[in-house]
């Protein structure tokens, strides 16, 4: 869909009808129906410190976009599934029919939360942390590094689970309410986005102004000074703000609805064969060996020169990272003099920074062990190592977009494949070479 | 709304007055430099920082060890002058500015950004919508470049040394996107994408210019890696708002000199 038309579609009654319903209201008490939480994180960090007043802005925007854990909403225009949503929210109970109801609250959200953030009940216990769903990102996937999920990835990994993680299969769900479950967790997703791109518009674009007469002077109060006024943030009165919200939504949801053409579909000539004699199957392992460890492909910086994941062991994930600029921040903050902004955010800075929870290291899978996060099917492994695992310092080695070109061709991204599939079974003793293996170039 | 029936004749005497109209109109833009003006200034830094630190460069330190690797979040040189400052024009997500005929055509030459001596060259880039950036791998070791951009789609891709990876965005950044290599995790760099040619980064000296804008009040964001947007900055004349932001005066015709900024440390987070 192009620009326009998709411009056109959000522009409709629904999006003015949706913005103008009844405030909702923010915050976590402990009685009452559950709520989606806001990104405290985001809100009071130093790149786009929010007011309150700007915080309940966004969550009564949000609201009106997206409704309540109880009674989800979506707008046509996402192209969310209304009834999968239905299903997938509110409490969990079975109707007379047999149907079950509230399918996230009975299956995902003790891990995955009630705002899909990552941070249900049981999640602080768990290693990996369970998935924060709100930036859109998901490292198990067909597509391009860059790119959203399919429905069908996000389907395989409910029904497969993680291996290796608290992540369990459930297969045994029927699958209408396995794809209500994807529905809600892409809906969660948006709704996260979302919350992100307004804080951004607002601490971009609104705040306070100069305020200026009829003749577009500056107002000056008794002392000379300008006059300052909050510009609000009400896209239901506002329609450049409107127009703004219907962009941003636009621009989420085509992320999501381009994913089907951004699967990354190896070329039929460059997969092995079916059937391959032992010593064709040992030639492809020997070559996917020799780029583990060369500079190409690389995998020895952090797979480590055993392949048991101990090289790089210092990095963080993307989720992590965000928290740990956060928690560096606030330490930094009690060191110099307090500034106006500092004063303002300084008590809801240190309540935030004690709910976060103990930073990991992004650590690289050890290879001997024969446990597939993301699946253990070659094409999952190729899918790996072509687009990288987003979120995390995996980085692609295949081409970034469609028609693109990769550091390695597809068939050396297939040598690395069965490299890493005989790791378990390589032989410990097997001799290494001498370590790195590139080093001519650096003598001189 | 009723639109008027065109005779033909009508039309005819249209296109021609139009016509005219356009030749005075290109003739009257060319020839006025006085619609047009220039903003500089120079970013200096008010008060001792310190030595920087020396990078612990504990990967691939055969060859990344040699290069006396020093850390490039706050380059101050002679006269406490501050690189690396990027000063742009600030539009509101639903505005677009009037872009000088010279300026208008976006470079074809790609900007380069090189993995050389385990680190990143330029440390701090501007780059315009639809011009190519090109990344590439001078180093006999590997590294891979991962750009995190919030309205661009991202990338995190090892380079070769044979061939660089080009990529090209659509969109206006608001900020500075970072770029990293994760196998060497000190390195970093910072490539500031725009839909406009006004916007730059500060020289060695800590001096900068914006040559071509469109003369009358604007919005600059003054921005520098450590610590983001450089709030409550005084300059002769003025002072950045709490977002790092000032409005300043473009004269036609003319330059509109900042003289020497004083960055106090605290803007800088030190």
């Amino acid at each position: 869909m192009n620009q326009n038309t998709m411009k056109q579609k959000l522009n409709s009654f629904y999006l003015l009808a949706c913005l103008v319903a009844p405030l909702v209201t923010v915050g976590c008490s402990s009685s009452g129906p559950p709520e989606f939480r806001l990104d405290m994180v985001k809100m009071v960090s130093e790149e786009t410190p929010t007011a309150q007043e700007y915080q309940q802005e966004i969550a009564d925007v949000l609201g009106a976009l997206f409704g309540t854990p109880d009674e989800p909403f979506a707008l046509p225009e996402t192209g969310l599934n209304a009834i999968q949503l239905q299903m997938a929210a509110g409490s969990a109970w079975s109707d007379e029919k047999g149907y079950n109801h509230g399918l996230y609250r009975k299956h995902c959200v003790h891990c995955h939360g009630i705002t899909g953030d990552g941070r249900g009940p049981t999640a602080r216990f768990l290693n990996p942390y369970p998935r924060d769903y709100r930036p859109g990102v998901y490292k198990f996937k067909s597509t391009y590094n860059a790119d959203r999920p399919t429905d069908e990835d996000l389907h395989r990994v409910l029904v497969n689970g993680v291996p290796g993680t608290a992540m369990p299969s459930f297969s045994l769900l029927p699958s209408s309410e396995v794809e209500s479950l994807v529905e809600y967790v892409k809906y969660l997703s948006i709704r996260g986005q979302m919350e992100t791109a307004l804080t951004n518009f607002v601490f971009d674009e609104l705040g306070e102004e100069e305020a200026e007469d009829e003749d577009g002077e500056p107002l000056l109060d008794g002392d000379g000074e300008p006059v300052l006024r909050r510009i609000p943030f009400n896209p239901a009165e506002d329609a450049e703000q409107q127009e703004v919200v219907a962009d941003l939504l636009a621009e989420i949801v085509e992320g999501w609805d381009a994913a089907s053409e951004k699967i990354i579909l190896p070329e039929e000539d460059q997969i092995p064969a079916e059937e391959r004699s032992d010593e064709e199957i040992a030639a492809s392992v020997d070559k996917g060996r020799e780029l583990f460890y060369g500079t190409r492909a690389n995998c020895i910086k952090c797979h480590g020169p055993t392949a048991l994941g101990d090289g790089q062991q210092d990095d963080f994930d993307n989720w992590s990272k965000a928290h740990k600029k956060f928690l560096s921040d606030v330490a930094e903050s009690h060191k110099g003099e307090p500034t106006e902004d500092s004063q303002e955010f300084a008590a809801s800075r240190d309540e935030v920074a004690a709910m976060i929870y103990p930073l990991r290291n992004a650590i690289p899978r050890n290879l001997r062990q024969g446990i597939y996060r993301g699946g253990r099917r070659r094409l999952d492994i190729f899918w790996r190592i072509s687009a990288g695992i987003p979120g995390t310092p995996m980085p692609a080695t295949g081409s970034a977009a469609p028609g693109g070109k990769g550091t390695i061709s597809e068939a050396e991204i297939w040598n690395i494949v069965d490299y890493v599939l005989s790791l378990p079974y390589e032989s410990p003793s097997r001799p290494l070479k001498a370590l790195p293996a590139n080093t001519e170039g650096i003598v001189n | 709304m009723s639109i008027p029936k065109l005779t033909t004749q009508s039309v005819q005497a249209t296109a021609k007055f139009c016509a005219a109209w356009a030749i005075v109109a290109m003739l009257f833009s060319a020839a006025n430099a006085a619609d047009w003006g220039t903003l500089k200034g120079r970013f200096v830094v008010e008060g001792d920082l310190g030595e920087a630190a020396a990078v612990n460069a504990n990967k691939d330190p055969e060859f990344c060890g040699k290069h006396n690797l020093m850390d490039e979040a706050i380059i101050v040189g002679e006269e406490g002058a501050l690189a690396n400052v990027f000063v742009y024009l600030y539009l509101k997500s639903s505005k677009t500015v009037e872009i000088h005929p010279d300026l208008e055509k976006v470079d074809t030459e790609p900007v380069l950004l090189d993995n050389k001596g385990c680190r990143f060259e330029p440390h701090a880039l501007v780059l315009r919508v639809g011009q190519s950036l090109e990344i590439s791998n001078s180093d006999p070791v590997a590294h891979n470049t991962n750009l995190t951009p919030t309205k661009n789609p991202g990338f995190n891709q090892i380079i070769p040394n044979d061939s660089p990876l080009a990529k090209t965005f659509e969109k206006r950044e608001s900020y500075p996107s970072p770029a990293a290599c994760n196998i060497h995790p000190w390195m970093k760099a910072y490539v500031l994408i725009r839909d406009n040619p006004y916007m730059t980064v500060t020289a060695a000296d800590g001096s900068f210019e914006i040559a071509n804008l469109p003369a009358g009040k604007h919005e600059f964001i003054f921005w520098h890696e450590s610590k983001g947007n450089m709030k409550n900055m005084t300059f002769s004349g003025g002072k950045t708002s709490r977002k790092g932001r000032a409005k300043l005066t473009i004269p036609a015709g003319d330059t509109l000199d900042l003289g020497d900024i004083k960055v106090s440390p605290s803007v800088l987070g030190k």
